[in-house]
């Protein structure tokens, strides 16, 4: 009979480094999505129309630019981890499962990519 | 039943939502706000993205956006319904799984079994939640959706 993996004394085992990681971002971003959201709320003192202005747009990008930065891995990272998760409930994947991961970790690169190709340009 | 069968008629259950409890609800649409927010999250960085190449390329982005007419606005106004749902609940589960919160004492098991997790705590806060969810999402709706004479 296969041994179970003996874990380290109070380490943590793969899933709960997932749950740490979704409990961390999704904190993380209850600040900085609150903060992008207020930019383009009534607070900002602006119509909603003018918030997509492109001075208002790129202003914000230049002037806030780790905030957004933040922002963009944080709700990347929360994001596709949550579909990887609702995958895993829902399909229990075994065989696949390292295609899973591959896959989400592919997708979560390419959009962080293009994010971080934005906020340099514009900044 | 065979274990492929097994996890299709689990697939189907969960989509049956006559017999949902309210945590079960909560979970329910913390998944499809997650997803919506997804979906919505790949287009905004392709949408942001436009910025870097300058105004007129922007102007081009927003003119495709304007032409989807009130759909615009009113898709803004779901997936901003979605993120104050799903961070409002997000909040509870954090406080309740990370920080075992909300959770009550544990109880002796007695029939007819009510789990400990839907106790008072949990349920008055998966209701304030919603009540102060819906209330924001009405405040949303007015701001997004009276500009453009949707109502």
């Amino acid at each position: 009979m296969a041994q179970p993996t003996k874990e380290k004394e109070g380490s943590l085992m793969k899933e709960s480094w997932n749950m740490v990681v979704t409990y961390v971002t999704a904190a993380l971003l209850v600040f900085v999505l609150t903060f992008h959201l207020l930019l383009h709320s009534p607070l900002a003192g602006k119509a909603f129309e003018d918030t997509l202005a492109f001075g208002y747009a790129t202003g914000n990008l230049v002037y806030y630019q780790v905030i957004f930065g933040v922002l963009l891995f944080t709700a990347v990272i929360h994001g596709f981890n949550g579909l990887r998760v609702i995958v895993v409930e829902w399909l229990h994947p075994t065989r696949l499962a390292w295609l899973l991961n591959v896959l989400v970790i592919a997708l979560m690169a390419f959009f962080i990519a293009v994010g971080t190709v934005t906020l340099i340009v514009v900044g | 039943m065979k274990r492929d069968q097994r996890y299709k008629a689990g697939i189907i259950s969960s989509l049956i939502p006559s017999k949902f409890s309210v945590e079960r609800w909560s979970y329910t649409v913390h998944r499809i706000t997650g997803v919506i927010m997804v979906g919505y999250l790949m287009a905004h960085i392709f949408e942001t993205f436009q910025l870097g190449g300058g105004s007129t390329a922007w102007a081009n982005t927003m003119a495709a956006l304007h032409s989807l007419g009130p759909m615009e606005m009113v898709g803004l106004w779901i997936v901003a319904g979605s993120a104050l749902y799903h961070g409002g609940n997000g909040i509870r589960l954090v406080l309740n799984e990370a920080f075992g919160r909300l959770m009550g004492k544990p109880i002796l098991p007695v029939y007819p079994y009510s789990p400990t997790s839907l106790g008072r705590n949990q349920k008055i806060a998966v209701w304030t939640i919603t009540a102060l969810v819906l209330a924001l999402w009405v405040w949303a709706g007015v701001y997004l959706l009276a500009g453009i004479g949707v109502i």
